[in-house]
């Protein structure tokens, strides 16, 4: 038990293994541990009450946050690092910032309101910080410090 | 300090690192980790002597804007400002939000000062006695980190303890130097090559504490600070007499969060809470403890700013981060070639030289940009979370893309990091202990392997040392402490259900 069959071709191995034993007891242990807990407080092992996102959750924010987060990498490759973000800074922006204002500018504009309106107001800011930040970045982080861009 | 030719940029470095990181630190939900691990990629541009100027000044600034949102709005901007709110944001109440603001400023320099001279003295002793530590007692001391991570953490201990070895299991995969075989990883297609490193640690650590914070920031709605702080009417201007009679507090404050610091895994808001709770036992006047109390202000900020030296004592002597932020940094000393360890300040004394001045620097930046303008820079606040998030989304793609000098992979690892913890995370994974066990899992791997090989297998090795054998007593120490302290929680906890029923 206190000794190790140490065979050079094996080596890789020997860690990784004892790692994940360690892991399974720690497994074990948890659930356990949560037996005996359900057991006392006569409580089932299953907390019907778990919930994996909080009541309410925002799907636009969350949803839209992911997919783009996704799409993102995919489109830097196709379009190259500038145009993909400039378009993908300007959609966070409006996840995160209210797609309801989407249709507020679109209404804004067709009834010639111009910055007063929230909407315009929302959306002019979410283009305005994408382009800016996009060729900050590009121009501070490619030009300026030679780092490898997409 | 002899041997550094300090350079201007050194202090424009200091300055940008210490503005950003108090941004950072003063917004909720933004930390001094998220700062460092978002800023690392431009440290490729500098040598780390350079870079470590901005570093320091983001975990110091990071760190001490925390006390702006506790104060004012009573919600700590970092989870080290925890007590900060508990007198700072009375005394706001009462129209004295400047002279707090000023009091937890003053108190943060302090703390930072003090934990600067501790971390001065006590790092190269403690790195001289490391030195001769062989591979048992180097293995054994990760693993003593690994459970005092889990140990102190408060919570779940056990899932702590599993979360760090998930990190050690993840740090494991890829290429085996010692004999050139892959494990873990595909063993054919494209996967095969992109993997045969692993994962990289700059990736990890950026979707860890940037993308999983936006994630969470998402799911709740992403809802937008309304905070209305009034600083223009004041009913008490800040005098630094206002300090009289502070003195012991702020030692004892100090060295409480130094201590706190240099142990790996506790984190700020333990400080705060220790140095909070014994300003309270020792105060003559405990009652107004809770009520805007200037003790109370000081003991928490002057702890927390403690621990920016103390976390950096494990770090640099033994090569163990003391904490998330820390963890972050020994990332920058990676990505630059250095590897922290007792052989670190005898090899590096240039670098070690210029750790203190950059921290002495940052505190007197800290100081000086939050005191003076502390009307405007408190506006922070309420900068507009939904157009910060977008730049540092940019900020992490860019960032994890140069990890290895462009390659996608990496943003593809930085994305399932972020998004695959903040699932795990509602099911009680924790990210500072996966993060130290990531960061340790490979040195852990050489030195038991070491040690077996020297061994001839024989496991016996890891008793044999006198040295050894006092870092097991200080494993199970820590394990059986935990295991008491959970019982007593535990308890606790159902003394006060049975008293509401």
């Amino acid at each position: 038990m206190f000794h190790i069959d140490f065979k050079f071709s094996q080596a890789h191995l020997i860690v990784p293994r004892i790692i994940a034993w360690v892991l399974v007891i720690l497994l074990v242990a948890i659930l356990i541990r949560r037996i005996v807990r359900c057991i006392k407080t006569k409580k089932p092992f299953f907390n019907k009450d778990f919930r994996l996102l909080v009541k309410g959750w925002d799907k636009v924010r969350l949803i839209g946050y992911l997919v783009l987060l996704c799409l993102y990498p995919l489109a830097m490759q196709a379009i190259h690092f500038l145009p993909a973000s400039i378009i993908f800074m300007f959609l966070f922006n409006v996840i995160f910032n209210g797609v309801e204002h989407v249709k507020g500018f679109v209404a804004a504009v067709k009834a010639k309101e111009g910055w007063s309106n929230p909407s315009f107001r929302s959306i002019i800011i979410s283009l305005i910080v994408s382009v800016v930040s996009s060729v900050l970045i590009w121009l501070i982080f490619g030009t300026l410090f030679k780092i490898t861009l997409p | 300090m002899g041997g550094i030719t300090f350079q201007f940029q050194y202090l424009l470095m200091s300055l940008l690192g210490v503005g950003v990181g108090i941004i950072f630190g003063a917004l909720p939900g933004m930390t001094a980790t998220m700062a460092i691990a978002i800023f690392l990629p431009l440290t490729y541009a500098y040598d780390l002597n350079t870079s470590l100027y901005l570093l320091l000044g983001l975990y110091v600034g990071g760190i001490s804007g925390g006390l702006i949102p506790a104060i004012l709005v009573n919600i700590p901007g970092t989870p080290s400002s925890i007590c900060t709110g508990f007198d700072g944001h009375p005394m706001a109440m009462r129209g004295e939000g400047e002279r707090a603001l000023k009091i937890g400023i003053t108190a943060s320099f302090i703390g930072g000062m003090v934990s600067l001279v501790f971390l001065w003295f006590f790092t190269p002793p403690l790195a001289k006695f490391a030195i001769n530590f062989g591979a048992v007692e180097k293995f054994l001391i990760i693993l003593f980190a690994m459970t005092i991570i889990a140990a102190l953490s408060k919570g779940d201990m056990l899932m702590g303890i599993f979360s760090g070895f998930v990190g050690v299991l993840i740090s494991l995969m890829g290429n085996f130097a010692y004999n050139g075989m892959n494990r873990m990883i595909p063993t054919s297609g494209i996967l095969k090559l992109k993997m045969r490193n692993g994962f990289a640690l700059l990736p990890v650590m950026i979707g860890l504490f940037a993308l999983m914070q936006i994630f969470q920031e998402a799911e709740t709605g992403m809802k937008e600070n309304d905070f209305k702080t009034n600083l223009d009417t004041q009913t008490r201007k800040f005098k630094f007499s206002d300090l009289k009679g502070q003195g012991i507090n702020f030692i004892r404050s100090a060295i409480i969060g130094t201590f706190v610091g240099v142990l790996p895994g506790v984190g700020g808001s333990a400080a705060s809470l220790l140095s909070y709770s014994q300003a309270k036992n020792f105060s003559k006047h405990p009652e107004e403890l809770g009520k805007g109390s200037v003790e109370g202000l000081v003991a928490s900020e002057c702890a927390n700013n403690g621990l920016t030296g103390g976390a950096l004592i494990p770090l640099l002597s033994l090569g163990i981060p003391g904490d998330s932020t820390t963890a972050v940094l020994v990332g920058a000393f990676l990505l630059q070639g250095v590897t922290v360890g007792p052989l670190f300040i005898s090899e590096n004394p240039i670098l070690w030289k210029s750790i203190l001045l950059g921290l002495f620097i940052a505190n007197i930046f800290m100081f000086i940009l939050m005191f003076y303008p502390i009307k405007w820079i408190s506006k922070i606040i309420n900068l507009p979370k939904g157009r910060l998030y977008p730049v540092i989304i940019l900020l992490c793609v860019v960032g994890a893309y140069s990890a290895n000098n462009g390659n996608m992979f990496d943003v593809w690892s930085m994305i399932l990091f972020g998004f695959g913890f903040y699932i795990l995370n509602k099911f009680g994974m924790t990210t500072a202990p996966f993060l130290i066990g990531f960061i340790l899992g490979k040195n852990l791997e050489e030195y038991f392997i070491d040690a077996i090989q020297g061994s001839g297998g024989s496991l016996g090795i890891f008793f044999s040392s006198t040295i050894g054998n006092v870092i097991w007593v200080l494993i199970a120490v820590s394990i059986f402490y935990s295991i008491w302290d959970a019982t007593k929680d535990s308890r606790k906890a159902r003394k006060a259900a049975k008293a509401a029923k």
